[in-house]
């Protein structure tokens, strides 16, 4: 019988630099999924909305709906999920969860109003349905960076920049969803859809390099494991691969080679763009490393 | 946990039964928490001074040995002729009535043919229950018994010295007034040794007192680890250091106890110029030089009070002198430069040492316990396994215990002391009783032993009888020739006029546990038959024809698990404690106790009288209590006897399943004793003299050979075998160490304790020097070979530390199991043995403690996907 | 009264017997350990020190696991216990990544010893109390305490190296210990206010 989380365990009990396992290995991953999915969910309703674009909404609302499915697998006992409701005073998750629940409620009475195209008191509720969403929509898109910033056992994770990253990706992945829409749909699809993202993946980058500046500078031994795990390490092929190059080397040469925006080119960026926003959170996730308990003074290898 | 309330079922039943562990042989007392027929919990035994209820990890787990799927439920035949390793014996059920029958015909027909054909092999792990197997081979009429790899490994050498200097099995710090120990490779009060785990609360309570404790030690381990101070050194040289010290405390520091020497010692006896003592012509009895009346006294003459320890006097016509000043001036050779040149220990640090344990050692000083003045000296230097294992086991022992002795501090308040050699008995009853005593020549015989043997005064070596050449060499108690490459050659030789037919094992699993496996095995293949009891299916069953289900330790009655108190009663000040132990489960499947088993086999055999007479023996029984020679007993009957005879008609076995444990004081003059008994110890070891002449000539006449240096009367440094490999691509010792997770090899098969080695970063790894392992490009994880000059290999992944000597390899436990039977032990660790091997050559002549250091080579195995591969790979060394 | 333990490193031998005394108390499945022992070195030969560390959940008084619950399961019980209400808990480990000391387990499935041998008699009797999909973690043998014992760590520590007891009395052998001795706790820059201390060798 081989079971590979219980040797996984063993050997991380052996180990001096103990990764982060729960969220981003095995069932774990599904909770990176759900982050994801939501996020992006957060990011495409608010565009979609600022923007007016009804697809938007819908696609929105079914990525978040696939999310809440994807993080109640990930629960341990999906059965109670509604006692995640209790916390919010101290509890990100707890937070994240009202949110999402009040954008599910308030985004679907939104969407089945204006979808059937009912009036009068109708619409009054559906206004009310939709501050809910948006509130839903805030909480969503702010809670999910403070639940891995909130844990101080993971000192690569423990940065101020965490929630402004999660943040800025829900934006990017809004963007992206509407680049997709747009080419599928044939609408929209405009200069200044790119610009955006151009603005925000700047703003990502530009964040991420202070947090891996930060990581390395903050003096902390597990901060740098996790900086060399994800550059060099056992990450490195999924931050290379599919944070750098498909978030953003590709969509970087997909903008200043193609001659034309293409539909078929703006879909290829925004999905080139979100997988690497998944890849992204995936990596980042799983680079965080506890601080040993021990810290030896010097290892006898690696050195 | 509202869960647990919830769910929880209807208890019909939750008791605690007192009882004793025997995962190793420490036999800590225990309590065993039984809910509804299931063990659920296992404690220590808090009214017990064995333990005082606390256990070892090891203890604890004996939950996960009890319900082990993998024990033998019934008996088992082979039904494939072949023997040999990995080759299955097809193993068939069958009843107890068929696999009794069959032993017992056997069994007749091999006593009456020549009972010497018979070996019985025992385990250590059960060396304080191993009752019946001995009284049962010497009622049979066998000379060839012995404890597996156990006496050749722990012991030859260690309980010899303790016997002869101790009167006990073993010797510890007197952890409650000690300042100052030193630590020659023993891990007691850290995990292993004698009383393992009773002695880790002392050591605890000693090193916040402030004892200072240095520990050399090629690792630093598990004692090192808790030390003030570690100080490597190169295995097997601990000789070379501790008569360093000597040297240094009496001939530079003149730091030793006279007036100790003088009382307690044979130091003033009158050596002639030959060695031997210079006797009274009349009396026979050594003599001593009395500086009053200028005149050689005997020994037990008053006026050794004021015999001289040095100077040159003319006796008998001879010039003669106190054996201390042969000792002094031999001791000079012994120098801190030659120390550092053989230990690799600074000639600085080795003067040093000496220093801060003659200091220590405060000589002069008294303290008062109990109301008697006793004379002080709190410094102590205790060995064990790491320095007794090798070639020049007896040597290395004396000498580290001389330090003691040159400055009085044994089994005096503060010093050495050896486990419990005087037990003035209950108060009740005055048993049970024993007191060393002096022997013809005023020096001590021990009060109780645990075998026939005794380490003094010797037995007169004569032509071998048993099949390990004891009788040849009487300070061994178990010899590797039992098991040998060379065996057979020897047997020739020595003209023994039987070859051994039937091995009747108890536990012992002798394929892993003595050396090499090949030679094992040799040996093993011979016999027609072998039997064997155990709780599981392990390397050695594979060449037994019948398998026995023994019961495990929970299941069986043991009236005296700590009994003799020289073994693994906790040593100095507080209580003594009998405990029994007793089956807290009922049997299930088709097993069955052992020691009942024996029993019937014996009255079958119509052995009754004389098993009865031997257990009669064995335990002392008399009176009312003793077994009948024409009846037939079982082990409760005789435990009740045993426990009677001991604590009265009122307190029998009955008495004992109730209450567990009984104790009562120690008393001053039992802990500390040397002071109040009239027995001298020698520092100089003149009977082995003789003894080595007249071995020497018993061993030439079929063609044995060895040094005589092994048999002089001051213990010296001699090299062990590995020293003597001079090829430099052989440029690493290894040795092996007890882990304090696992007991032996037994242990591996426990998933707890399993799962907690694999997360120690030692457990299952080589430990190599990081800077030598850097040096041959080695990394964590690494798979390496290690290769002796007779090509015997053995394979592990690599653990780089700080902690150990540059030319040292540590290899934790006796692991490596390769039986199917046991797949939770199975390929864990690394099996040191196989590097050993097994021959007179590599034994010692005085006392046969087979040399366990091996002087390999690394050779990295890049590559290899696992040891085995590693093991057949064809490479250059790195 | 809050609760708290003493280690002391000058005591402690590294035998895992608490780690071992914890199993068996709980019967906690494969791979868990309320109680556990680090075993590194430090400096370089022959100069170096091997060390020991015995850990378990310290009981923080500010403890970030109970922040991070959703769902109250990890809760402060009774004398400043920090415990886990199996019946409340999702399944959701922000208390695992929470917890900066590495003390929580999740149960993910059933795991015997023996494996596919399936569970022995003291696991059938002990596995009722895990159950799968929850986090678990020490809970200072609550039970024990109940029936006036000590954690089982503790009383079985053959170095009696562990002291339990009341923090908030500046008179109890913990705090005295803690007060001569130096005590300290580990990762203080958590900001975790642990209630278990370790003395220094
Ligand atoms: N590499 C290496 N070799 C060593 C040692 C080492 O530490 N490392 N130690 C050496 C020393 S000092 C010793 S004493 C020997 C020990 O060597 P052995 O005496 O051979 O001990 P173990 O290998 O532990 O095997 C003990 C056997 O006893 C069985 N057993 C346990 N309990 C019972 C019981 O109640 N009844 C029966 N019938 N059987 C039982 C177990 O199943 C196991 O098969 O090994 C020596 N060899
Ligand atoms: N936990 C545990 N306890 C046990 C046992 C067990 O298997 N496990 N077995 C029991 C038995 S059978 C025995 S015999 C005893 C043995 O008890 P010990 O003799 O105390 O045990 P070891 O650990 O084998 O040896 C002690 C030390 O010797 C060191 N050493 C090795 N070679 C040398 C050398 O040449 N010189 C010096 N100075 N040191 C050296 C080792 O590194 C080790 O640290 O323990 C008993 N108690
Ligand atoms: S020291 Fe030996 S006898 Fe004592 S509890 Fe541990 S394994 Fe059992
Ligand atoms: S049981 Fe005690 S001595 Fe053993 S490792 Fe734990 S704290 Fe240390
Ligand atoms: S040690 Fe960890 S699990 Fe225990 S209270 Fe503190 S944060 Fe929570
Ligand atoms: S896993 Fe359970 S205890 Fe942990 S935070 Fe989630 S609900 Fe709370
Ligand atoms: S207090 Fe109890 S649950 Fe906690 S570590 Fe100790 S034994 Fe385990
Ligand atoms: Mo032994």
């Amino acid at each position: 019988m081989k079971d590979n989380r219980y040797e996984q365990l063993i050997a991380d009990l052996r180990s001096d630099y103990r990764p982060q396992r729960e969220w981003g290995e095995g069932r774990g991953i599904l909770m990176v999924i759900g982050h994801f999915l939501v996020g992006v969910a957060g990011g495409t309703w608010l565009m979609a909305s600022i923007y007016g674009v009804i697809y938007g909404l819908m696609v929105a609302y079914v990525l978040a709906a696939l999310g809440a499915l994807v993080h109640l697998m990930f629960l341990g006992r999906p059965e109670r999920a509604i006692k995640m409701m209790r916390h919010v005073r101290t509890s990100w998750i707890s937070r994240g969860f009202v949110g999402l629940t009040l954008f599910l409620i308030g985004g679907g009475i939104y969407l089945a109003i204006t979808l059937l195209g009912l009036t009068g008191i109708w619409r009054a509720l559906a206004v009310a349905a939709n501050v809910m969403a948006g509130i839903g929509t805030i909480a969503i898109i702010g809670y999910m960076g403070f639940c891995y910033t909130a844990s101080k056992a993971i000192p690569f994770w423990h940065s101020p920049l965490h929630p402004a990253i999660y943040i800025a990706f829900a934006i990017r992945g809004g963007i992206a969803a509407l680049l997709v829409i747009g080419a599928a749909s044939g609408q929209l699809a405009s200069d200044w859809l790119l610009q955006m993202w151009t603005g925000v993946t700047a703003l990502v980058t530009l964040f991420f390099a202070l947090e891996i500046q930060g990581a390395l500078s903050s003096g902390n031994i597990a901060a740098k494991w996790s900086v060399r795990d994800l550059l060099a390490g056992r990450l490195a092929f999924s931050f290379y691969g599919g944070t750098l190059l498909l978030g953003l080397i590709v969509p970087v040469l997909l903008l200043t080679n193609s001659a034309s925006n293409s539909p078929v080119v703006m879909a290829i960026l925004g999905v080139a763009s979100v997988s690497g926003d998944f890849f992204m959170k995936l990596s980042t996730v799983k680079a965080g490393v506890y601080v040993p308990l021990f810290s030896p003074a010097r290892r006898s290898h690696a050195s | 946990m509202n869960t647990v309330l919830k769910n929880k079922p209807k208890v019909v039943e939750d008791v605690w039964i007192p009882s004793a562990c025997t995962i190793c042989y420490g036999g800590c007392s225990i309590k065993v928490h039984r809910v509804n027929g299931t063990v659920v919990k296992i404690e220590g035994n808090p009214d017990s001074p064995v333990g005082s209820g606390r256990l070892c990890a090891k203890g604890i787990a004996g939950i996960m040995i009890l319900y082990d799927p993998h024990r033998v439920n019934t008996p088992l035949r082979r039904t494939n002729p072949e023997k040999g390793i990995g080759i299955d014996p097809g193993w068939k059920p069958i009843s107890w009535d068929e696999a009794l029958d069959e032993i017992t015909t056997r069994l007749k027909k091999v006593r009456e043919e020549d009972p010497r054909q018979l070996m019985v092999q025992v385990t250590t792990t059960l060396a304080p229950s191993s009752l019946i197997f001995f009284p049962f081979g010497w009622a049979f009429g066998t000379p060839n018994m012995w404890v597996a790899g156990g006496g050749v490994h722990c012991g030859n050498g260690a309980h010899a010295a303790g016997g002869v200097t101790h009167a006990s099995w073993s010797i510890v710090p007197d952890f409650k007034h000690c300042n100052y120990a030193i630590y020659f490779g023993a891990a007691k009060g850290h995990g292993a040794g004698h009383a393992a785990t009773p002695n880790i609360a002392l050591a605890a309570d000693a090193r916040e007192r402030g004892m200072k404790m240095v520990v050399v030690d090629p690792m630093c381990n598990f004692a090192a680890a808790k030390a003030n101070e570690w100080v490597p050194i190169r295995v097997g040289t601990d000789a070379a250091l501790a008569l360093a010290m000597a040297n240094c405390l009496v001939n530079d520091l003149g730091i030793y106890d006279a007036e100790y020497l003088r009382d307690r010692t044979n130091a003033i006896y009158l050596i002639r110029p030959d060695g031997k003592y210079a006797r009274d012509p009349e009396s026979g009895k050594p003599l001593i030089w009395d500086t009053q009346s200028n005149t050689a006294k005997a020994h037990d003459d008053p006026a050794a009070k004021n015999a001289a320890l040095e100077g040159k006097y003319e006796v008998n016509g001879e010039i003669c002198q106190p054996s201390f000043a042969l000792m002094k001036n031999q001791l000079k050779t012994y120098t801190p430069a030659h120390a550092e040149e053989i230990t690799g220990i600074s000639a600085a640090t080795v003067k040093r040492l000496a220093r801060e344990f003659g200091e220590a050692a405060r000589i002069g000083s008294t303290i008062v316990i109990d109301g008697v003045t006793l004379p002080y000296r709190p410094a102590s230097a205790i060995f064990f396994r790491g320095a007794q294992g090798h070639k020049n086991s007896m040597y290395n022992c004396f000498a580290v215990d001389l330090l003691n002795h040159i400055v009085g501090a044994a089994d005096v308040v503060g010093g050495t002391l050896g486990f419990n050699p005087v037990s003035y008995g209950h108060p009740e009853t005055g048993r049970p009783r024993y007191v060393p005593r002096a022997d013809k020549d005023g020096l001590m015989a021990t009060g109780i032993w645990l075998l026939p043997h005794v380490p003094y005064p010797a037995a007169e070596p004569r032509k071998p009888d048993s099949m390990g050449f004891c009788e040849m060499f009487p300070l061994s108690h178990v010899s590797p020739l039992m098991a040998s490459s060379d065996q057979e050659h020897w047997w020739k030789q020595f003209e023994l006029p039987y070859r051994p037919k039937f091995l009747l094992n108890y536990g012992a699993n002798s394929v892993m546990s003595v050396g090499n496996k090949e030679a094992v095995v040799e040996s093993l293949k011979s016999y027609d038959f072998i039997a064997s009891f155990d709780l599981f299916l392990n390397e050695f069953s594979d060449f037994a024809d019948i398998i026995l289900p023994d019961l495990s330790y929970l299941e069986v009655v043991d009236p005296r698990p700590n009994y003799p108190f020289i073994f693994n009663h906790p040593a100095g000040p507080g209580e003594w404690g009998w405990p029994i132990r007793q089956p807290v489960v009922e049997p299930i499947h088709e097993r069955r106790s052992a020691r009942d088993v024996m029993l019937q086999i014996a009255y079958r055999l119509e052995m009754g009288p004389e098993i009865n007479m031997g257990i009669n023996s064995y335990y002392g029984l008399d009176g009312p209590q003793m077994l009948k020679p024409d009846m037939t007993y079982n082990m409760d009957e005789i435990s009740d006897r045993e426990l009677k005879h001991k604590f009265g008609p009122e307190r029998g076995l009955d008495w004992f399943k109730e209450h567990g444990v009984i104790t009562w004081p120690k008393r001053v003059e039992e802990v500390y004793w040397r002071t109040f008994l009239d027995v001298r110890i020698p520092i100089y070891h003149e009977y082995l003299i003789e003894l080595g002449e007249k071995t020497m000539a018993l061993s030439k006449k079929g063609g044995m050979s060895f040094d005589p240096a092994y048999y002089g009367p001051l213990p010296e440094w001699l090299p062990c075998k590995s020293h003597e490999v001079k090829d430099p691509d052989f440029d690493m010792f290894a040795f092996y160490y007890r882990d304090a997770i696992q007991a032996n090899g037994f242990t591996m098969q426990n998933p707890w304790i399993d799962e907690v080695a694999r997360i120690d970063p030692f457990s299952y790894r080589i430990a190599v020097n990081a800077e030598t392992g850097r040096r041959k490009g080695l990394q964590d994880e690494d798979i390496i070979r290690l290769e002796t000059v007779k090509g015997r290999r053995v394979a592990g992944r690599v653990k780089l530390t700080e902690g150990i000597h540059p030319e040292a390899i540590g290899i934790a436990a006796c692991a490596g199991h390769w039986t199917k039977h046991q797949p939770i032990a199975k390929g864990k660790g690394v099996f040191f043995n196989d590097l050993l091997e097994i021959d007179f050559e590599n034994t010692s002549p005085v006392n046969l403690n087979l040399d366990l250091c091996a002087k390999v080579k690394i050779t990295k195995c890049p590559g290899a996907k696992n040891e085995t591969a590693a093991l057949e790979m064809d490479l250059a060394p790195v | 009264m809050r609760l708290g333990m003493v280690i002391d490193l000058k005591r402690c031998m590294g035998c895992y017997g608490c780690q071992m005394s914890c199993k068996a108390e709980n019967g906690t499945p494969p791979g868990v350990f309320f109680a556990r022992v680090i075993k590194r070195e430090e400096g370089t030969y022959p100069t170096m020190r091997r060390k020991l560390l015995p850990v378990l959940c310290n009981h923080c008084t500010d403890a970030p696991c109970v922040k991070a619950c959703p769902t109250g399961a990890s809760h402060y019980a009774e004398n400043g216990i920090v415990d886990i209400d199996q019946d409340m808990c999702v399944g959701c480990h922000a208390c695992m990544v929470a917890c900066p000391y590495n003390n929580r387990y999740f149960n993910d499935e059933r795991r015997n010893y023996f494996g596919d041998e399936g569970p022995t008699p003291y696991e059938m009797e002990r596995s009722e109390r895990h159950p799968v999909g929850v986090v678990m973690k020490c809970n200072f043998c609550r039970p024990r305490l109940a029936e006036g014992k000590d954690p089982a760590c503790v009383a079985n520590c053959p170095a009696k190296a562990r002291i339990f007891g009341d923090l908030a009395d500046p008179n109890s052998d913990v705090s005295v210990l803690i007060k001569d001795r130096g005590g300290y706790t580990l990762h203080p820059e958590a900001g975790t206010s642990p209630n278990v201390y370790y003395l220094p060798e």
